[in-house]
């Protein structure tokens, strides 16, 4: 039975600023953003139903099931609540929860926060190091950054990356969080700082990367019937789906149906989410938010997103696609380059969506946004979600 | 099948749910099995007894924390041996009842027609009680070394306070609950003034349910679900208002009363808090609660006890075995909860009915 | 930002604190470091094993999707069936991936070293390893080596104790 789509809103959004540290208590920092996102939907704590929390993983912040203590700032407490943790997509999956739930008729009104604390680690790869496989891979030294670059180096040899196009892609990017107060990095970088960068793990550079980043994002899900003739604007949730894959990256590199590069998980999520939104592309959409913690992950998402054929990737990123100014902006927020919240940072790219087809992005507004497709990706780039939003 | 279920002042129309199959593995330091290998055999025996191909399955709601498993994002590796492969998947960091709970959920709202929970924890791997008590606020009760169990303690000696009766009846409940081969060195650190025989006993336990939206034997009739505050010295310990409103809402939207339940499968940690959740259901009256458990027909103390504990399993295993007990003619409607972690801040609550019309002993309609 | 606290301008006390209550944020210090004991289970066990007596890389065939996994495991998660056909594969292969670590972070190997999936011969899926030998004195000239996929070999180490860095990879040009 295909999901409809209709009948769920994004009706607020509140977050606080993304920076590499914050003074904060979690708790404080999280009623702030919720207090926010309800004011912000016209709501208030009386209203909330349902609170779904997301955060990821438990080790970046040394503290084991931190939900129990922040939930409750964020209105649990004589509430149904549940907390979500599925690595990068975090707080993308935390919204599904809560959809699932108000879909099935458990409340009328949702808030769903994504939180990170990933500051209080003192080594976050060693961190990273230790969500691979303690058997056969995590011995060899394994982190994010090398499980992404192991992808850029075969996209390089199959469809002609070079770090020359991934440095425009990042410059990009910083361009665009220069107009996004909430983001941590707002110095726009060009291509050439890029490719000067520190290098971490051929070919990926430190401006290549995400950045260590805290902050919370509350968003406000609402059945929407309950609030059509309210004069508020809503974010109408069109189509969402959400694939994961098989852990081994190994399994994959040779796989008929979907190699390492290929992305299955968020190709066929987004067939799904365009066929009940019913669009057939992303470049029918004003505003693209891609979950990428790297250059080269948000291009390898531009095939499964249709956006192009995956080997005319590079050519894409030449002719400055999705900069600003043009008729489908990648990455208005800065995309994760700017700011990378782990257990937020999905629930980010889908509340920038829900800001811009609401009309309240500020400075950075892309003119006319009215379509808006947000993804999310996590795990051994294996968790794929992609979500349509419209005015 | 469409059904209508009470949202406070009209009625929503939703999908029907069933449970197809169930299953529970229960194992201590099986040098044969890795975590993964764990999760495959006992997900596919759900499977194998729901007799649904893994094609057939649209989705998956796990549960399941980093910590327990020491790896760090565990659903990484985790979920694809839990059938996820190609799936629409999630996880919890919370427990397996409220995992079930989201899962029913993906299919009363119609968006799924299959779906598989899972929850598992292996106690056997890690360190236990070190792990509980990272779960405490290190600004405040970390510090003190508090653990679940201590949390048990403190409303243990409360509940002596308060039910005076309790003392009376603890034995008779402790040799109800039975022993357990091979329990030496599985049993947490008391503290005061629980026993070793009121407490768990840890294990490596994986439970798996299926779930579909075509008629099965079991129906989910009602679901529940509440949050208390974190500090403990914000909640009530002994009235555990989170339960108590989860199996409310959970009986109020499958239409019964308390007294239609004939399987009751309450999770709790240790007996104490599990004789305080029977009086916080309603399932017996003010400072009966371990007198329920010494002798009530619609308890399976010993049963409960020999599966071994880890979070976040058990709520899920309540709920399989709530599902396996009304197959195997224990009763018609059964009443099944789990409590999240930090002293059961969170609490889901499930009402199971026996479907009419369907052979019970397997999960295919008999049509 | 109501929770940022105000930037402290009362008096330092003579430890240089300041003895502002309210503006003065507190940290504490902790540990993250708990033990465990992962159980490899039996087909973990049986590869370690042939690696640490035998120095052999062995599989496990699918029946299903005709597929040698490697490293071998006890289910194929595609098929989602047991599986206990054991293939002893190749020492030989190409290197699909790779890449350099360059920079030094706590806990992880101390660049730079070469870390690569490798496809061994006979086998239907890629396994990582360090790949040892290559010249990394220019980042971006040993990557466009390596980017030609060349063959690799497996190379033991001296002694092996039954687990994955029991061996390692090097070219097989490198000598030819």
């Amino acid at each position: 039975m295909p999901r409809t789509g209709h009948g769920l809103a994004v009706a607020g959004v509140g977050q606080t600023p993304y920076r590499r540290r914050h003074e904060g208590s979690t708790p404080e920092l999280v009623g702030q953003a919720v207090r926010e996102a309800l004011a912000d939907a016209g709501l208030t704590a009386r209203d909330v139903d349902i609170v779904v929390g997301g955060f990821a993983p438990d080790g970046l912040a040394g503290e084991n099931c931190p939900d129990k203590r922040f939930l409750p700032a964020a209105c649990a407490i004589g509430r149904w609540s549940m907390r979500i943790n599925t690595g990068g997509t975090t707080g993308i999956a935390a919204a599904y929860a809560a959809m699932d739930l108000l879909e099935a008729g458990r409340g009328d009104v949702a808030v769903v926060v994504g939180v990170e604390r990933m500051a209080q680690a003192n080594s976050v790869p060693a961190v990273f190091n230790s969500i691979f496989d303690p058997i056969y891979e995590r011995d060899t030294g394994l982190s994010t950054i090398s499980m992404g670059a192991l992808r850029a180096t075969r996209m390089m040899a199959r469809w002609g990356y070079a770090r020359e196009v991934w440095a425009q892609v990042a410059e990009r990017n910083f361009d665009n969080a220069s107009r996004n107060p909430l983001a941590q990095i707002r110095t726009p970088y060009g291509a050439e700082d890029v490719l000067r960068s520190r290098m971490i793990a051929w070919p990926v550079t430190q401006l290549d990367a995400c950045p260590v980043s805290e902050g919370v994002c509350a968003v406000v899900i609402v059945r929407s019937e309950r609030f059509e003739g309210s004069g508020r604007p809503l974010a109408h949730v069109r189509g969402r789906a959400s694939v994961s894959d098989t852990y081994n990256m190994g399994d994959r590199v040779h796989r008929p149906i979907g190699n390492l590069e290929d992305m299955i998980t968020l190709s066929r999520s987004a067939e799904r989410a365009y066929a009940q939104a019913g669009i057939s592309d992303a470049r029918q959409a004003q505003v693209v938010e891609i979950h990428a913690p790297f250059t080269h992950a948000e291009t390898m998402a531009y095939g499964p997103l249709r956006l192009c054929d995956a080997p005319d990737g590079p050519d894409l990123v030449r002719s400055g696609f999705g900069r600003w100014g043009t008729e489908t902006v990648i990455n208005p927020s800065g995309g994760p380059q700017a700011a990378n919240p782990v257990g937020a940072t999905a629930l980010i790219r889908l509340a920038e969506c829900a800001q811009q087809v609401m009309g309240s992005a500020g400075e950075r507004q892309v003119p006319g946004a009215r379509v808006a497709v947000a993804t999310g990706q996590g795990g051994a780039n294996q968790f794929s979600t992609c979500t349509v939003l419209s005015a | 099948m469409r059904a209508t279920r009470p949202n406070d002042d009209e009625e929503v129309d939703v999908q029907r749910v069933y449970v197809h199959g169930t299953a529970v593995s229960s194992s201590w330091a099986d040098g044969s099995a890795s975590l993964t290998d764990l999760i495959f055999r006992c997900v596919r025996r759900a499977l194998d007894d729901a007799r649904m191909p893994v094609g057939d399955l649209e989705a998956v709601v796990l549960a399941a924390h980093d910590l327990v498993d020491g790896r760090s994002l565990t659903n990484m590796i985790t979920a694809p041996a839990a059938a996820a492969f190609l799936k629409d998947e999630t996880r919890l960091g919370d427990d397996g009842a409220a995992a079930f709970v989201l899962g029913d959920a993906r299919i009363r709202s119609g968006s799924v027609r299959t779906c598989l929970v899972a929850a598992w924890g292996r106690a056997s791997e890690g360190p236990a009680d070190d792990i509980a008590r990272a779960l405490f606020d290190p600004f405040t009760t970390r510090p003190l070394g508090m653990t679940e169990i201590g949390v048990s303690g403190l409303r243990a000696s409360r509940a002596l306070i308060e039910h005076p009766e309790y003392a009376e009846h603890r034995a008779a409940a402790a040799t109800r609950r039975g022993e357990v081969e091979g329990a030496a060195g599985r049993i947490p650190a008391a503290a005061w003034p629980l026993r070793d025989t009121e407490l768990p006993i840890w294990g490596d336990v994986v439970s798996a349910v299926v779930l579909s939206s075509e008629p099965g034997p079991v129906e989910v009739l009602g679901a529940g679900m509440s949050t208390e505050p974190f500090e403990l010295g914000d909640r009530d310990l002994t009235g555990l208002p989170a339960l108590r409103s989860a199996g409310e809402q959970a009986l109020r939207e499958a239409r019964r009363s308390i007294d239609e339940v004939d399987v009751l499968e309450i999770d709790a940690l240790t007996m104490f808090d599990e004789a305080l959740a029977l009086e916080a259901v309603g399932a017996t009256g003010s400072g009966r609660g371990m007198e329920a458990l010494a002798l009530d027909p619609r308890l399976d103390p010993a049963g409960a006890r020999s599966v071994g504990y880890c979070a976040p399993a058990m709520g899920l295993t309540r709920i399989a075995r709530a599902v396996q007990r009304v197959r195997e003619g224990d009763g018609a409607l059964a009443l099944a909860s789990g409590s999240s972690v930090v002293a059961a801040q969170t609490q889901a609550a499930v009402v199971l009915g026996r479907a009419e019309g369907h052979d019970t002993t397997h999960g295919r309609s008999c049509r | 930002m109501s929770s940022t606290p105000v930037p402290p301008d009362g008096d330092a006390a003579a430890d240089g604190s300041t003895t502002d209550p309210v503006a003065e944020p507190v940290t504490i210090q902790g540990h993250w470091d708990f033990g465990y004991t992962y159980f490899a289970g039996a087909s973990a066990s049986r590869f370690f094993n042939e690696l640490r007596l035998n120095q052999r890389i062995m599989g496990t065939h699918c029946p299903t999707c005709d597929r040698v996994l490697v490293p071998a495991r006890g289910f194929c998660d595609a098929c989602y069936v047991e599986i206990d056909e054991w293939r002893e594969v190749g020492t030989e292969g190409t290197l699909d991936s790779f890449t350099i670590l360059t920079t030094s972070f706590p806990g992880l190997p101390e660049p730079p070293t070469v870390v690569g999936y490798v496809t061994l011969d006979g086998a239907s899926t890629a396994l990582l390893n360090a790949v040892h030998g290559i010249d990394l004195h220019d980042f971006d000239e040993a990557g466009a080596l390596l980017l030609t996929q060349p063959r690799v070999r497996v190379v033991f180490s001296d002694k092996c104790e039954g687990r994955i860095t029991d061996f390692a990879f090097e070219l097989v040009a490198a000598d030819a």
